[in-house]
């Protein structure tokens, strides 16, 4: 049932996407995210299938979120939006790739990654997610060829507002408590840490 | 061995070992930058004759290298102690000081190949700006130093953090926050270290992350110089970063204090909730505080720079207060028997405290608008660096090297470290007053008087420095589990 709502939605994605790529800011804020959102959900389906030489040699996570930074960086590209905006075959590929080989990697590596290493990516995905903003808001020219530099403007300051909402987000569930994804078993952890805390050194 | 300990020991490194390791790359880099130091001052006294580009250079170089190595000293004596109270990674720790190493050789060879003098705030757009004495390459290699550090200060801050929450359950619990709001028991709270390594790793982690975004637009810029950004932004968001960073390796070396002294005085460091809710309000305060470097700025919002002025006031004071408190009720009449590690760590109260004090001053836009470009503000940063920060990690590593080294010299480290500083420090401030203007190559003849007194100050300092390393440095031909 669920499986088959994701569909619906990676479906309904296809439909709408003359609106939704109209606006720059829509395009990156919320289809590109979505899409990712979908492989993420499929993820959670093909998750039990998964055959244990490749949870292996998904080392740590590391290479499914490698090519997570690659297909995402790839269609942060203003070329790659323009040429999904003129030819629907490359858009259908965008279509493809964005669930299949950023979210779905996402969805299955992630908990593979030491907590470490997430915090480590978190911490750099918010700011370089600001920085491309400002790189949007002060680029002197246009740097897509089918959106206005106005359209190019909001998009930098949507990245910026959502880079600043991720970052309030995060600082919130470290400061008031420990989030599932930052540590397995973290009550046991702070039980057993505190016992050995008090009869330390 | 408790299970932190064994947590903390899975890297083939022990520790000790590299906390040692790291205290060598600080007493190493410490006498070097020192000694760059040293010939600004007599540069500027006309006793040796130093090319103004070349003086640039040096200055450039200082200014990074005290920051970064305060930065590591910091850490070192922070991951030291807090490791006893949360599972750390010794491998990160390690890593670290890689990384740190790296960034150190390209900023070196940025500054002395590649010849950039830009100031270690590498302020927007001037790393583009050259006028023909640095290329894009040495600009950028001092950047790409800067960025690769900061990545190794952020994998420690996000591993210390990641021990806090996995013993405390958030960051919050780690600095105590529900102790300061009454929510729960003082006896509860987190140790000292706990609390401050929490306002290390939240202060830090937002300032790197904000400093790296600078960083990369910064290092557009210079190789698409058509591509400009907000210089405003631009600078505070440096000052945010770069405030930020050297504030909070006070906090970090003051770990020292909690820890060292009861050692001496036998009796344990009290927390309370005034204690807690000093940590929790200095943590708002030094991410809030950096509009006081841009008093000067008439394009920034009012409200900034008023609030900028009030939160420079209140900023240190709250931590200050307790530490100088504690540490004075912690030392009266406790029988303590002063040696050179107790009295540096006693001194970096005191040197921290007198430093506040000019600081204020500066702070005040008024004062600011006719003081900012004086001599006063180098004043009062190496009062509380030199004499506070860094008096503080001395007598950490005179503490690691233990009562078996060599120690009929160091209460003569201690006293020239001291008298040398003062006289050091004072002769910044008076030319301050006198309006000598900081960043100057060449200086009047009406100026060089203060020079000259810096100068015989450094000199001493420099000579206390020496003493203190080097007996820390002959301290490690004992094993390691000799040292406490």
């Amino acid at each position: 049932m669920t499986r088959g709502l994701v569909l619906v939605v990676w479906g309904i994605l296809w439909l709408v996407r003359t609106p939704l790529e109209s606006d720059m800011a829509l395009h990156m804020t919320v289809q590109l995210p979505l899409l990712i959102g979908i492989g993420y959900m499929l993820a959670t389906f093909l998750r039990p299938h998964e055959p244990r030489w490749f949870a292996r040699a998904d080392w740590f996570g590391i290479p499914g979120l490698l090519l997570v930074v690659f297909a995402t960086s790839f269609w942060m590209l203003p070329r790659m939006l323009d040429l999904a905006l003129s030819d629907p075959w490359i858009d259908l590929i965008k279509f493809a790739s964005l669930p299949l080989l950023a979210g779905l990697p996402l969805g299955l590596s992630w908990s593979r990654m030491p907590g470490l290493g997430r915090a480590f990516l978190w911490a750099n995905f918010i700011p370089k997610l600001a920085a491309i903003g400002g790189l949007y808001l002060a680029a002197p020219t246009r740097l897509c060829a089918y959106y206005r530099l106005d359209q190019q403007t909001t998009a930098g300051a949507a990245l910026i507002a959502v880079a600043v909402a991720l970052g309030l987000s995060w600082s919130a569930v470290l400061f008031i408590g420990s989030p599932p994804f930052w540590s397995k078993g973290g009550e046991n952890a702070v039980e057993r840490m505190r016992g050995a805390a008090s009869g330390g050194p | 061995m408790t299970s932190i300990e064994a947590i903390g020991s899975r890297s083939r490194i022990s520790a000790t070992a590299a906390v040692r390791a790291y205290l060598v790359v600080c007493g190493i880099v410490l006498l070097l930058m020192m000694l760059l130091g040293l010939t600004m001052r007599l540069a500027q006294a006309q006793w040796i004759d130093v090319e103004p580009n070349l003086f640039y250079v040096i200055m450039t170089m200082h200014g990074a290298g005290m920051v970064g190595i305060a930065g590591l000293g910091g850490a070192a004596v922070m991951w030291h102690f807090v490791r006893r109270y949360i599972p750390v990674s010794t491998g990160i720790f390690i890593a670290n000081l890689v990384f740190f190493l790296i960034g150190a050789v390209l900023i070196l060879g940025a500054g002395f190949i590649g010849g950039f003098a830009g100031a270690w705030t590498f302020l927007y757009p001037l790393p583009d700006h050259s006028g023909g004495l640095w290329s894009a390459n040495g600009a950028a290699a001092y950047m790409a130093g800067l960025l690769v550090i900061g990545v190794g200060f952020l994998l420690l801050h996000l591993d210390i953090a990641r021990g806090i929450i996995s013993v405390y359950g958030g960051l919050g619990s780690g600095l105590g926050v529900k102790q300061a709001f009454g929510f729960a028991p003082e006896k509860d709270g987190p140790p000292p270290a706990v609390a401050a390594s929490t306002m290390a790793a939240i202060s830090n982690i937002i300032g790197i992350v904000v400093g790296a975004v600078v960083l990369v637009l910064s290092l557009v810029n210079l190789y698409v110089p058509s591509f400009t950004f907000n210089t405003l932004v631009a600078k505070n968001l440096i000052y945010y970063f770069g405030h930020t960073f050297i504030n909070v390796t006070i906090y970090m070396a003051v770990i020292a204090v909690y820890e060292i002294l009861p050692v001496y005085t036998h009796r344990a460091w009290k927390t309370n909730r005034a204690f807690y809710l000093a940590w929790v309000l200095s943590t708002l305060m030094v991410l809030t505080v950096y509009p006081h470097h841009l008093l000067m700025d008439f394009a920034m919002p009012t409200w900034i720079l008023v609030a900028g002025q009030i939160i420079s006031w209140l900023s240190g004071l709250p931590v200050l207060l307790v530490t100088a408190f504690g540490t004075l009720t912690n030392v009266y009449r406790s029988g303590l028997k002063w040696d050179a590690a107790a009295g540096l760590v006693f001194i970096g109260v005191a040197g921290w405290a007198i430093g506040v004090i000019p600081a204020i001053a500066d702070g005040t836009i008024p004062v600011n608008s006719v003081m900012h470009n004086t001599q006063w503000v180098p004043g009062h940063f190496h009062t509380y660096l030199l004499l506070g920060m860094m008096a503080m990690m001395l007598g950490f590593m005179t503490y690691l090297a233990g009562p078996k080294s060599p120690s009929r010299l160091a209460p003569l480290g201690v006293w020239l470290y001291l008298i040398g500083g003062t006289i050091f420090v004072l002769a910044f401030l008076a030319a301050g007053s006198a309006s000598v203007p900081r960043r100057y190559a060449v200086h009047l003849p009406a100026w060089l008087p203060y020079d000259r007194a810096g100068s015989i100050g450094a000199s001493l300092v420099v000579a206390g420095a020496l003493i203190l390393i080097v007996r820390f440095l002959v301290s490690l031909r004992s094993p390691i589990d000799a040292t406490p």
